[in-house]
Protein backbone atom coordinates (compact mmCIF):
# COMPACT_ATOMS: atom_id res chain seq x y z
CA UNK A 1 0.00 0.00 0.00
CA UNK A 2 1.04 3.36 -0.88
CA UNK A 3 -1.94 5.22 -0.02
CA UNK A 4 -1.56 8.95 1.42
CA UNK A 5 -0.74 8.96 4.71
CA UNK A 6 -0.49 11.72 7.32
CA UNK A 7 2.25 10.23 9.38
CA UNK A 8 4.91 12.82 9.37
CA UNK A 9 7.56 9.56 8.82
CA UNK A 10 6.19 8.79 5.56
CA UNK A 11 9.36 9.17 3.46
CA UNK A 12 12.39 7.49 4.08
CA UNK A 13 14.49 9.50 7.00
CA UNK A 14 16.57 12.82 5.05
CA UNK A 15 13.70 13.17 2.89
CA UNK A 16 11.52 14.77 5.00
CA UNK A 17 11.58 18.26 3.11
CA UNK A 18 9.25 16.34 0.82
CA UNK A 19 6.82 15.24 2.89
CA UNK A 20 4.67 18.37 2.07
CA UNK A 21 4.52 16.88 -1.23
CA UNK A 22 3.15 13.63 -0.79
CA UNK A 23 -0.44 14.13 -0.39
CA UNK A 24 -0.95 15.54 -3.60
CA UNK A 25 1.94 14.07 -5.66
CA UNK A 26 2.11 10.14 -5.03
CA UNK A 27 -0.05 8.62 -7.48
CA UNK A 28 -0.30 4.33 -7.86
CA UNK A 29 -0.31 5.69 -11.84
CA UNK A 30 1.53 7.25 -15.12
CA UNK A 31 -2.06 8.58 -16.15
CA UNK A 32 -2.96 9.62 -12.46
CA UNK A 33 0.51 11.69 -12.03
CA UNK A 34 0.17 13.23 -15.61
CA UNK A 35 -3.80 14.46 -14.60
CA UNK A 36 -2.21 15.82 -11.04
CA UNK A 37 0.24 17.98 -12.82
CA UNK A 38 -2.30 18.98 -15.26
CA UNK A 39 -5.04 19.97 -13.10
CA UNK A 40 -2.28 21.73 -10.91
CA UNK A 41 -1.33 25.52 -10.49
CA UNK A 42 1.90 26.19 -11.84
CA UNK A 43 3.03 28.12 -8.50
CA UNK A 44 2.30 24.85 -7.22
CA UNK A 45 4.32 22.62 -9.75
CA UNK A 46 6.90 25.00 -9.67
CA UNK A 47 7.13 24.67 -5.88
CA UNK A 48 7.66 21.06 -5.70
CA UNK A 49 9.92 21.22 -8.65
CA UNK A 50 12.15 23.49 -6.81
CA UNK A 51 12.13 21.37 -3.72
CA UNK A 52 12.35 17.54 -5.55
CA UNK A 53 14.97 18.39 -8.32
CA UNK A 54 18.08 19.12 -5.48
CA UNK A 55 17.14 15.66 -4.02
CA UNK A 56 16.46 13.57 -6.83
CA UNK A 57 20.33 11.94 -6.90
CA UNK A 58 20.24 10.93 -3.55
CA UNK A 59 16.84 9.56 -4.16
CA UNK A 60 18.10 7.65 -6.72
CA UNK A 61 21.29 6.76 -4.68
CA UNK A 62 18.35 5.82 -1.97
CA UNK A 63 15.93 3.77 -3.59
CA UNK A 64 19.20 1.59 -5.90
CA UNK A 65 19.41 -0.50 -2.48
CA UNK A 66 16.08 -2.38 -3.32
CA UNK A 67 15.20 -4.32 -6.00
CA UNK A 68 12.45 -2.89 -8.58
CA UNK A 69 9.08 -3.78 -7.50
CA UNK A 70 10.14 -5.07 -4.29
CA UNK A 71 10.24 -1.91 -1.79
CA UNK A 72 9.39 -1.11 1.79
CA UNK A 73 6.18 2.00 1.24
CA UNK A 74 8.23 4.68 2.37
CA UNK A 75 10.87 3.94 -0.19
CA UNK A 76 7.95 3.24 -2.34
CA UNK A 77 6.58 6.98 -1.81
CA UNK A 78 10.04 8.58 -2.24
CA UNK A 79 9.93 6.55 -5.60
CA UNK A 80 6.36 7.76 -6.66
CA UNK A 81 7.67 11.37 -6.22
CA UNK A 82 10.64 11.05 -8.73
CA UNK A 83 8.37 9.80 -10.88
CA UNK A 84 6.02 12.71 -10.05
CA UNK A 85 9.02 14.77 -11.02
CA UNK A 86 9.25 14.39 -14.26
CA UNK A 87 5.63 15.74 -15.04
CA UNK A 88 6.37 18.63 -13.14
CA UNK A 89 9.18 19.06 -15.41
CA UNK A 90 7.15 18.72 -18.50
CA UNK A 91 5.12 21.71 -16.74
CA UNK A 92 8.22 23.42 -15.65
CA UNK A 93 11.05 23.05 -18.66
CA UNK A 94 9.05 22.78 -21.60
CA UNK A 95 5.35 24.80 -21.15
CA UNK A 96 5.93 27.32 -18.57
CA UNK A 97 2.27 26.10 -17.92
CA UNK A 98 0.51 23.03 -16.28
CA UNK A 99 -0.02 21.63 -19.80
CA UNK A 100 0.62 22.39 -23.65
CA UNK A 101 -0.97 25.57 -24.68
CA UNK A 102 -4.30 25.78 -26.20
CA UNK A 103 -5.20 21.77 -24.96
CA UNK A 104 -8.10 21.38 -23.73
CA UNK A 105 -9.08 20.06 -20.44
CA UNK A 106 -10.35 17.15 -19.13
CA UNK A 107 -8.65 15.43 -22.19
CA UNK A 108 -9.88 12.30 -24.12
CA UNK A 109 -5.54 11.84 -23.96
CA UNK A 110 -5.29 8.63 -21.19
CA UNK A 111 -1.92 6.85 -20.85
CA UNK A 112 -3.75 3.49 -20.51
CA UNK A 113 -0.93 1.65 -19.82
CA UNK A 114 2.44 2.98 -18.47
CA UNK A 115 5.65 1.43 -17.49
CA UNK A 116 6.33 -1.21 -14.98
CA UNK A 117 6.47 -0.52 -12.19
CA UNK A 118 3.73 2.06 -10.59
CA UNK A 119 2.92 2.31 -14.48
CA UNK A 120 -0.72 0.94 -14.28
CA UNK A 121 -3.31 -0.24 -16.76
CA UNK A 122 -6.61 1.33 -16.84
CA UNK B 1 -19.07 15.24 -54.98
CA UNK B 2 -16.77 12.02 -55.67
CA UNK B 3 -13.42 13.42 -56.54
CA UNK B 4 -11.05 13.49 -53.65
CA UNK B 5 -7.95 15.22 -55.86
CA UNK B 6 -8.82 17.88 -57.76
CA UNK B 7 -6.70 17.96 -61.23
CA UNK B 8 -5.52 14.68 -61.41
CA UNK B 9 -4.59 14.50 -64.93
CA UNK B 10 -0.64 15.62 -64.46
CA UNK B 11 1.86 15.81 -62.21
CA UNK B 12 3.80 18.50 -64.32
CA UNK B 13 1.30 20.69 -65.16
CA UNK B 14 0.85 22.13 -61.76
CA UNK B 15 3.86 24.31 -61.35
CA UNK B 16 5.37 24.39 -57.39
CA UNK B 17 5.36 28.70 -56.85
CA UNK B 18 8.59 27.16 -54.84
CA UNK B 19 11.10 25.84 -56.79
CA UNK B 20 13.39 23.48 -54.08
CA UNK B 21 16.62 22.59 -54.57
CA UNK B 22 15.96 18.93 -53.57
CA UNK B 23 14.17 16.44 -54.68
CA UNK B 24 10.34 16.85 -55.12
CA UNK B 25 8.30 14.03 -53.04
CA UNK B 26 5.12 14.89 -54.91
CA UNK B 27 6.49 14.43 -58.23
CA UNK B 28 8.95 11.45 -57.42
CA UNK B 29 5.27 10.23 -56.20
CA UNK B 30 3.04 10.48 -59.59
CA UNK B 31 1.11 12.64 -57.72
CA UNK B 32 -0.80 16.06 -58.97
CA UNK B 33 -0.07 19.59 -56.67
CA UNK B 34 -3.41 20.92 -57.28
CA UNK B 35 -5.46 21.45 -53.74
CA UNK B 36 -7.38 18.47 -52.44
CA UNK B 37 -11.04 17.76 -51.44
CA UNK B 38 -11.87 18.27 -47.63
CA UNK B 39 -14.75 16.19 -48.14
CA UNK B 40 -13.85 12.73 -47.21
CA UNK B 41 -13.05 14.74 -44.01
CA UNK B 42 -16.25 15.94 -43.20
CA UNK B 43 -18.88 13.70 -45.04
CA UNK B 44 -21.03 11.28 -43.60
CA UNK B 45 -22.23 9.98 -46.83
CA UNK B 46 -18.78 9.42 -48.02
CA UNK B 47 -17.85 7.68 -44.05
CA UNK B 48 -20.27 5.22 -45.14
CA UNK B 49 -18.78 4.36 -48.45
CA UNK B 50 -15.40 4.10 -46.85
CA UNK B 51 -16.67 1.73 -44.54
CA UNK B 52 -17.75 -0.50 -47.36
CA UNK B 53 -15.30 0.21 -50.10
CA UNK B 54 -12.47 0.72 -47.78
CA UNK B 55 -12.49 -1.09 -44.38
CA UNK B 56 -14.54 -3.97 -45.20
CA UNK B 57 -11.99 -4.59 -48.45
CA UNK B 58 -8.14 -3.76 -46.82
CA UNK B 59 -6.08 -5.86 -44.94
CA UNK B 60 -6.50 -4.31 -41.08
CA UNK B 61 -3.95 -5.01 -38.75
CA UNK B 62 -5.24 -6.36 -35.89
CA UNK B 63 -2.38 -7.50 -33.24
CA UNK B 64 1.16 -8.71 -32.87
CA UNK B 65 2.18 -12.08 -32.72
CA UNK B 66 3.42 -11.39 -28.59
CA UNK B 67 -0.26 -11.44 -28.17
CA UNK B 68 -0.52 -15.05 -28.83
CA UNK B 69 2.33 -16.43 -26.93
CA UNK B 70 1.31 -19.99 -26.50
CA UNK B 71 -0.88 -22.40 -28.39
CA UNK B 72 -4.66 -21.62 -27.50
CA UNK B 73 -3.78 -18.44 -26.43
CA UNK B 74 -6.32 -15.80 -27.52
CA UNK B 75 -7.27 -11.73 -27.85
CA UNK B 76 -10.45 -10.67 -28.59
CA UNK B 77 -9.96 -7.73 -31.11
CA UNK B 78 -13.05 -5.21 -31.09
CA UNK B 79 -12.90 -3.43 -35.02
CA UNK B 80 -15.80 -0.89 -34.54
CA UNK B 81 -15.65 0.11 -38.06
CA UNK B 82 -16.61 -2.98 -39.83
CA UNK B 83 -19.28 -3.69 -36.70
CA UNK B 84 -16.86 -6.65 -35.72
CA UNK B 85 -15.42 -8.41 -32.41
CA UNK B 86 -13.41 -10.63 -33.74
CA UNK B 87 -11.39 -13.73 -31.77
CA UNK B 88 -8.10 -14.06 -32.65
CA UNK B 89 -6.55 -17.31 -31.38
CA UNK B 90 -3.12 -19.50 -31.90
CA UNK B 91 -3.45 -22.90 -32.75
CA UNK B 92 -2.01 -26.11 -30.88
CA UNK B 93 -0.44 -26.14 -34.77
CA UNK B 94 1.01 -22.72 -34.26
CA UNK B 95 -1.61 -21.29 -36.65
CA UNK B 96 -2.99 -17.66 -36.05
CA UNK B 97 -6.46 -17.87 -37.01
CA UNK B 98 -9.29 -15.46 -36.71
CA UNK B 99 -13.23 -15.96 -36.08
CA UNK B 100 -16.36 -13.74 -36.15
CA UNK B 101 -16.65 -13.61 -31.80
CA UNK B 102 -20.06 -14.55 -32.47
CA UNK B 103 -22.17 -18.40 -31.29
CA UNK B 104 -23.69 -20.37 -33.80
CA UNK B 105 -26.49 -20.42 -32.13
CA UNK B 106 -28.61 -17.16 -31.25
CA UNK B 107 -25.90 -14.76 -31.98
CA UNK B 108 -24.09 -14.02 -28.85
CA UNK B 109 -21.06 -12.63 -28.05
CA UNK B 110 -18.75 -15.95 -27.29
CA UNK B 111 -15.33 -14.56 -25.73
CA UNK B 112 -16.16 -11.58 -23.22
CA UNK B 113 -12.18 -11.36 -22.03
CA UNK B 114 -9.88 -9.21 -24.29
CA UNK B 115 -7.28 -12.03 -23.63
CA UNK B 116 -6.40 -14.84 -22.37
CA UNK B 117 -5.51 -18.54 -23.03
CA UNK B 118 -7.94 -21.42 -23.37
CA UNK B 119 -8.59 -24.70 -25.27
CA UNK B 120 -12.32 -24.42 -25.66
CA UNK B 121 -14.55 -21.49 -25.85
CA UNK B 122 -17.50 -21.69 -24.26
CA UNK B 123 -20.74 -19.20 -24.65
CA UNK B 124 -21.86 -18.42 -21.48
CA UNK B 125 -25.89 -18.09 -22.85
CA UNK B 126 -26.05 -21.80 -23.59
CA UNK B 127 -22.64 -23.51 -23.00
CA UNK B 128 -22.15 -23.87 -26.61
CA UNK B 129 -18.61 -25.09 -26.71
CA UNK B 130 -15.82 -24.12 -29.49
CA UNK B 131 -12.59 -25.00 -30.26
CA UNK B 132 -10.34 -27.38 -31.47
CA UNK B 133 -8.97 -27.22 -35.13
CA UNK B 134 -10.43 -24.47 -37.05
CA UNK B 135 -12.90 -22.71 -34.52
CA UNK B 136 -14.78 -26.15 -34.47
CA UNK B 137 -18.23 -26.28 -32.64
CA UNK B 138 -17.26 -28.82 -30.35
CA UNK B 139 -20.73 -29.37 -28.09
CA UNK B 140 -24.50 -28.47 -28.04
CA UNK B 141 -25.83 -29.06 -24.51
CA UNK B 142 -29.10 -30.77 -24.47
CA UNK B 143 -28.64 -31.61 -27.91
CA UNK B 144 -31.52 -34.42 -28.83
CA UNK B 145 -34.08 -31.31 -28.54
CA UNK B 146 -32.50 -29.49 -31.72
CA UNK B 147 -33.76 -30.33 -35.29
CA UNK B 148 -31.55 -31.78 -37.84
CA UNK B 149 -28.58 -29.87 -36.41
CA UNK B 150 -25.39 -30.45 -37.69
CA UNK B 151 -23.15 -29.55 -35.74
CA UNK B 152 -20.28 -29.54 -38.49
CA UNK B 153 -21.69 -26.59 -40.18
CA UNK B 154 -22.13 -24.89 -36.85
CA UNK B 155 -18.26 -23.65 -35.91
CA UNK B 156 -17.45 -20.19 -35.53
CA UNK B 157 -17.38 -18.19 -38.42
CA UNK B 158 -13.53 -17.58 -40.20
CA UNK B 159 -11.73 -14.16 -41.06
CA UNK B 160 -9.40 -14.12 -43.35
CA UNK B 161 -6.02 -13.52 -41.60
CA UNK B 162 -2.56 -13.72 -42.60
CA UNK B 163 0.71 -12.79 -40.46
CA UNK B 164 3.81 -10.52 -41.54
CA UNK B 165 6.76 -9.72 -40.20
CA UNK B 166 4.72 -10.47 -36.82
CA UNK B 167 1.86 -8.15 -37.21
CA UNK B 168 -1.33 -10.11 -37.74
CA UNK B 169 -3.79 -8.90 -40.27
CA UNK B 170 -7.37 -9.42 -40.92
CA UNK B 171 -9.68 -8.78 -43.97
CA UNK B 172 -13.66 -8.83 -43.68
CA UNK B 173 -14.40 -9.99 -47.51
CA UNK B 174 -15.32 -13.81 -47.16
CA UNK B 175 -13.05 -14.54 -49.80
CA UNK B 176 -10.14 -11.94 -49.92
CA UNK B 177 -9.87 -10.64 -53.78
CA UNK B 178 -5.88 -10.13 -52.94
CA UNK B 179 -3.88 -11.63 -50.36
CA UNK B 180 -1.96 -9.87 -47.27
CA UNK B 181 1.24 -10.20 -49.72
CA UNK B 182 -0.37 -8.79 -52.49
CA UNK B 183 -2.06 -5.61 -50.33
CA UNK B 184 0.54 -5.13 -48.65
CA UNK B 185 2.94 -4.83 -52.28
CA UNK B 186 6.04 -3.27 -52.38
CA UNK B 187 5.94 -2.09 -48.99
CA UNK B 188 5.83 -5.76 -47.63
CA UNK B 189 9.33 -6.81 -49.75
CA UNK B 190 10.68 -3.88 -49.09
CA UNK B 191 10.56 -3.35 -45.14
CA UNK B 192 10.69 -7.49 -44.88
CA UNK B 193 13.58 -8.09 -42.86
CA UNK B 194 13.78 -5.16 -39.84
CA UNK B 195 15.22 -6.83 -36.39
CA UNK B 196 12.19 -5.64 -34.30
CA UNK B 197 13.11 -5.43 -30.44
CA UNK B 198 11.89 -4.76 -26.87
CA UNK B 199 8.40 -6.18 -27.96
CA UNK B 200 7.24 -7.75 -24.21
CA UNK B 201 6.93 -4.50 -22.82
CA UNK B 202 4.48 -1.52 -23.64
CA UNK B 203 3.49 2.20 -22.92
CA UNK B 204 0.20 2.87 -24.41
CA UNK B 205 -1.55 5.59 -24.87
CA UNK B 206 -5.08 6.40 -26.32
CA UNK B 207 -7.94 9.05 -27.13
CA UNK B 208 -11.57 9.12 -28.58
CA UNK B 209 -12.17 11.85 -30.17
CA UNK B 210 -14.37 14.11 -32.18
CA UNK B 211 -12.05 14.08 -35.20
CA UNK B 212 -12.36 12.34 -38.41
CA UNK B 213 -9.51 9.30 -38.76
CA UNK B 214 -8.19 10.76 -41.39
CA UNK B 215 -6.66 13.83 -39.72
CA UNK B 216 -5.39 12.07 -36.91
CA UNK B 217 -3.17 10.10 -39.52
CA UNK B 218 -2.50 13.44 -41.35
CA UNK B 219 -0.90 14.24 -37.74
CA UNK B 220 1.80 11.91 -38.09
CA UNK B 221 2.49 11.90 -41.59
CA UNK B 222 4.00 15.48 -42.39
CA UNK B 223 6.81 16.93 -39.68
CA UNK B 224 6.25 20.59 -40.85
CA UNK B 225 3.82 20.80 -38.02
CA UNK B 226 6.71 20.05 -35.68
CA UNK B 227 7.94 23.65 -34.70
CA UNK B 228 4.60 25.51 -34.62
CA UNK B 229 2.39 22.63 -32.84
CA UNK B 230 5.11 20.86 -30.84
CA UNK B 231 7.27 23.73 -30.03
CA UNK B 232 8.33 22.63 -26.91
CA UNK B 233 7.86 18.61 -26.84
CA UNK B 234 9.53 17.78 -30.31
CA UNK B 235 10.30 20.78 -32.83
CA UNK B 236 13.61 20.78 -30.43
CA UNK B 237 14.76 17.25 -31.48
CA UNK B 238 13.07 17.45 -34.84
CA UNK B 239 13.68 20.90 -36.18
CA UNK B 240 16.71 23.19 -36.13
CA UNK B 241 16.52 27.36 -36.48
CA UNK B 242 19.05 26.97 -39.14
CA UNK B 243 19.74 23.46 -40.44
CA UNK B 244 15.87 22.74 -41.12
CA UNK B 245 13.94 25.53 -39.77
CA UNK B 246 10.65 23.75 -41.16
CA UNK B 247 11.60 19.68 -40.39
CA UNK B 248 11.88 18.52 -43.76
CA UNK B 249 11.32 15.17 -44.02
CA UNK B 250 14.84 13.45 -45.16
CA UNK B 251 12.86 11.48 -48.29
CA UNK B 252 9.28 10.54 -48.04
CA UNK B 253 8.25 8.00 -50.73
CA UNK B 254 5.37 5.88 -51.71
CA UNK B 255 6.11 2.05 -51.32
CA UNK B 256 2.88 1.12 -53.86
CA UNK B 257 -0.40 2.19 -51.76
CA UNK B 258 1.69 2.84 -48.56
CA UNK B 259 4.04 5.29 -47.98
CA UNK B 260 6.66 6.64 -45.79
CA UNK B 261 8.64 9.53 -44.81
CA UNK B 262 12.04 9.75 -42.71
CA UNK B 263 12.34 12.33 -39.83
CA UNK B 264 14.93 15.03 -39.38
CA UNK B 265 17.13 14.40 -36.07
CA UNK B 266 18.56 17.92 -34.82
CA UNK B 267 22.31 16.16 -34.39
CA UNK B 268 23.02 19.29 -31.87
CA UNK B 269 20.03 18.44 -29.53
CA UNK B 270 21.30 18.81 -25.86
CA UNK B 271 18.37 19.17 -22.92
CA UNK B 272 18.98 22.77 -22.18
CA UNK B 273 21.08 23.79 -18.92
CA UNK B 274 17.71 24.65 -17.50
CA UNK B 275 15.78 21.20 -17.99
CA UNK B 276 17.67 19.46 -14.78
CA UNK B 277 15.32 16.44 -14.86
CA UNK B 278 15.25 15.82 -18.77
CA UNK B 279 19.35 16.01 -18.13
CA UNK B 280 19.09 13.71 -15.05
CA UNK B 281 17.18 10.86 -16.65
CA UNK B 282 17.69 10.92 -20.31
CA UNK B 283 19.34 8.87 -22.17
CA UNK B 284 21.13 10.44 -25.13
CA UNK B 285 21.13 9.51 -29.02
CA UNK B 286 21.08 10.62 -32.13
CA UNK B 287 19.49 13.73 -31.95
CA UNK B 288 15.71 11.86 -31.35
CA UNK B 289 14.35 12.90 -28.20
CA UNK B 290 11.20 10.48 -28.60
CA UNK B 291 13.57 7.88 -26.40
CA UNK B 292 17.33 6.04 -27.04
CA UNK B 293 18.36 2.43 -26.47
CA UNK B 294 21.59 1.92 -25.16
CA UNK B 295 21.90 -1.49 -26.88
CA UNK B 296 22.82 -2.41 -30.20
CA UNK B 297 19.60 -3.44 -31.08
CA UNK B 298 18.88 0.32 -32.63
CA UNK B 299 21.77 -0.36 -35.14
CA UNK B 300 20.27 -3.25 -36.34
CA UNK B 301 17.32 -1.47 -37.68
CA UNK B 302 19.49 1.67 -38.43
CA UNK B 303 21.55 -0.63 -41.16
CA UNK B 304 18.35 -1.79 -43.33
CA UNK B 305 17.92 -0.56 -46.27
CA UNK B 306 14.30 0.73 -45.88
CA UNK B 307 15.45 2.46 -42.99
CA UNK B 308 16.62 5.99 -43.57
CA UNK B 309 17.14 4.91 -47.41
CA UNK B 310 19.40 8.23 -48.20
CA UNK B 311 21.36 7.13 -44.85
CA UNK B 312 21.03 10.49 -43.91
CA UNK B 313 23.28 10.97 -40.33
CA UNK B 314 20.55 13.48 -39.20
CA UNK B 315 17.67 10.74 -39.18
CA UNK B 316 15.52 10.18 -35.98
CA UNK B 317 12.67 8.42 -37.00
CA UNK B 318 10.77 6.87 -39.76
CA UNK B 319 7.27 6.54 -40.61
CA UNK B 320 5.57 4.33 -41.89
CA UNK B 321 1.49 4.19 -42.96
CA UNK B 322 -0.04 1.14 -44.33
CA UNK B 323 -2.91 1.89 -45.71
CA UNK B 324 -5.60 2.47 -44.58
CA UNK B 325 -5.16 3.31 -40.96
CA UNK B 326 -2.05 1.27 -39.40
CA UNK B 327 1.78 3.10 -38.98
CA UNK B 328 4.65 1.18 -37.94
CA UNK B 329 7.26 3.72 -36.75
CA UNK B 330 10.92 3.22 -36.40
CA UNK B 331 13.53 5.29 -34.07
CA UNK B 332 17.00 5.18 -32.86
CA UNK B 333 15.28 4.06 -29.74
CA UNK B 334 12.83 1.19 -30.75
CA UNK B 335 9.15 1.31 -32.52
CA UNK B 336 6.15 2.53 -31.94
CA UNK B 337 2.66 1.51 -33.63
CA UNK B 338 -0.46 3.79 -34.22
CA UNK B 339 -4.19 2.48 -34.85
CA UNK B 340 -6.60 5.35 -36.08
CA UNK B 341 -9.76 3.44 -36.17
CA UNK B 342 -12.67 5.66 -37.45
CA UNK B 343 -15.64 5.25 -35.52
CA UNK B 344 -18.35 7.86 -36.75
CA UNK B 345 -17.31 11.07 -39.90
CA UNK B 346 -16.41 13.06 -36.88
CA UNK B 347 -15.10 10.37 -34.43
CA UNK B 348 -11.61 8.52 -33.68
CA UNK B 349 -10.33 5.73 -31.28
CA UNK B 350 -6.62 6.21 -32.08
CA UNK B 351 -4.81 3.65 -29.88
CA UNK B 352 -0.46 4.34 -29.47
CA UNK B 353 1.85 1.28 -28.18
CA UNK B 354 5.52 2.18 -27.87
CA UNK B 355 7.57 -0.77 -27.30
CA UNK B 356 10.08 -0.14 -24.83
CA UNK B 357 12.95 -2.41 -23.30
CA UNK B 358 12.06 -3.89 -19.90
CA UNK B 359 12.72 -1.31 -16.50
CA UNK B 360 16.53 -2.00 -15.39
CA UNK B 361 17.06 0.45 -13.59
CA UNK B 362 16.08 3.53 -11.25
CA UNK B 363 17.16 5.94 -13.03
CA UNK B 364 16.23 3.69 -16.37
CA UNK B 365 12.47 3.78 -14.79
CA UNK B 366 12.55 7.39 -14.26
CA UNK B 367 13.59 7.94 -17.88
CA UNK B 368 10.61 6.00 -19.02
CA UNK B 369 8.35 8.30 -17.32
CA UNK B 370 9.63 11.06 -18.33
CA UNK B 371 9.22 9.44 -22.05
CA UNK B 372 5.60 8.19 -21.52
CA UNK B 373 5.00 11.75 -19.94
CA UNK B 374 6.21 13.80 -23.15
CA UNK B 375 4.21 11.36 -25.91
CA UNK B 376 1.42 12.13 -23.94
CA UNK B 377 1.72 15.38 -24.17
CA UNK B 378 2.64 15.36 -28.12
CA UNK B 379 -0.77 13.37 -28.08
CA UNK B 380 -2.76 16.35 -26.42
CA UNK B 381 -1.13 18.78 -28.71
CA UNK B 382 -2.27 16.46 -31.77
CA UNK B 383 -5.69 15.47 -30.75
CA UNK B 384 -6.65 19.37 -29.47
CA UNK B 385 -5.73 20.13 -32.63
CA UNK B 386 -7.44 17.56 -34.38
CA UNK B 387 -11.13 18.61 -32.83
CA UNK B 388 -10.13 22.15 -33.52
CA UNK B 389 -9.43 20.90 -37.70
CA UNK B 390 -12.73 19.10 -37.94
CA UNK B 391 -14.55 22.32 -36.21
CA UNK B 392 -13.22 24.56 -38.76
CA UNK B 393 -13.54 21.84 -42.06
CA UNK B 394 -17.44 21.21 -41.18
CA UNK B 395 -17.89 25.01 -41.06
CA UNK B 396 -18.11 24.55 -44.60
CA UNK B 397 -15.50 27.95 -45.06
CA UNK B 398 -13.16 25.76 -47.20
CA UNK B 399 -13.96 23.14 -49.89
CA UNK B 400 -10.16 22.58 -50.45
CA UNK B 401 -6.98 22.23 -48.53
CA UNK B 402 -3.32 23.02 -49.89
CA UNK B 403 -0.35 20.79 -49.31
CA UNK B 404 3.04 21.49 -49.51
CA UNK B 405 5.49 18.68 -50.79
CA UNK B 406 6.37 18.02 -46.56
CA UNK B 407 2.84 16.83 -46.85
CA UNK B 408 3.05 14.50 -49.72
CA UNK B 409 1.73 11.49 -47.57
CA UNK B 410 -1.60 12.89 -46.70
CA UNK B 411 -1.57 13.84 -50.76
CA UNK B 412 -0.59 10.41 -51.37
CA UNK B 413 -3.47 8.48 -48.66
CA UNK B 414 -6.04 10.85 -50.37
CA UNK B 415 -5.31 9.61 -53.67
CA UNK B 416 -4.99 5.72 -52.88
CA UNK B 417 -8.47 6.27 -50.87
CA UNK B 418 -9.86 8.21 -54.37
CA UNK B 419 -8.72 4.69 -55.93
CA UNK B 420 -10.54 2.29 -53.08
CA UNK B 421 -13.52 4.36 -53.50
CA UNK B 422 -13.74 4.32 -57.02
CA UNK B 423 -12.56 0.63 -57.81
CA UNK B 424 -14.82 -2.15 -57.99
CA UNK B 425 -11.95 -4.62 -57.90
CA UNK B 426 -9.47 -4.11 -54.95
CA UNK B 427 -6.76 -5.46 -57.91
CA UNK B 428 -7.77 -2.16 -59.82
CA UNK B 429 -7.51 -0.06 -56.27
CA UNK B 430 -3.89 -1.65 -55.73
CA UNK B 431 -2.76 0.12 -59.22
Amino acid sequence: MSAVTDKATSLPAGFEALEAFVPYWVHETNDKRREARSTAQMEDIQAFYDTVVPMAEQGIAYLEQYELGKMPADAERLFKLLLAMNHAAIAVEMHGAPRAFDSTWPSAVRITQGPWPHGGRI
Amino acid sequence: MSAVIDKVETGTSGTPRHQMAEECFTLDAGLPTGPVSVEPYRSPEFFERERERVFKRAWLFAGRIEQLPEHDSYFVKEILICKASVLITRSKEGKVQAFHNVCSHRGNLVVNKPCGRAERHVCRYHNWAYGGKDGALLGIPDQKHFFDVDKKSLGLTPIACDVWEGFIFVNFQKQPEVTLAEFLGPFGTTYAGIPYFNLDETIVIQADFKANWKLIADAFAEPYHVPSLHPATLAPGFAHPEDNRYARPLSARAHGIHRHFSAYGNPHYVPAPTSKVESLVYIQDTGGVLGGDASENAQGVMNHPAINPTKNPNWSADVTWIFPNFNIDYSTGGFWIHEFWPVAYNRTQWTLRIFIPKTASIRHRLQLEHYASRWAEVVLEDVTNCERIQLGLESGAKDHMVLQDAEMLIRHNLWVLDKWMKADKVADALK
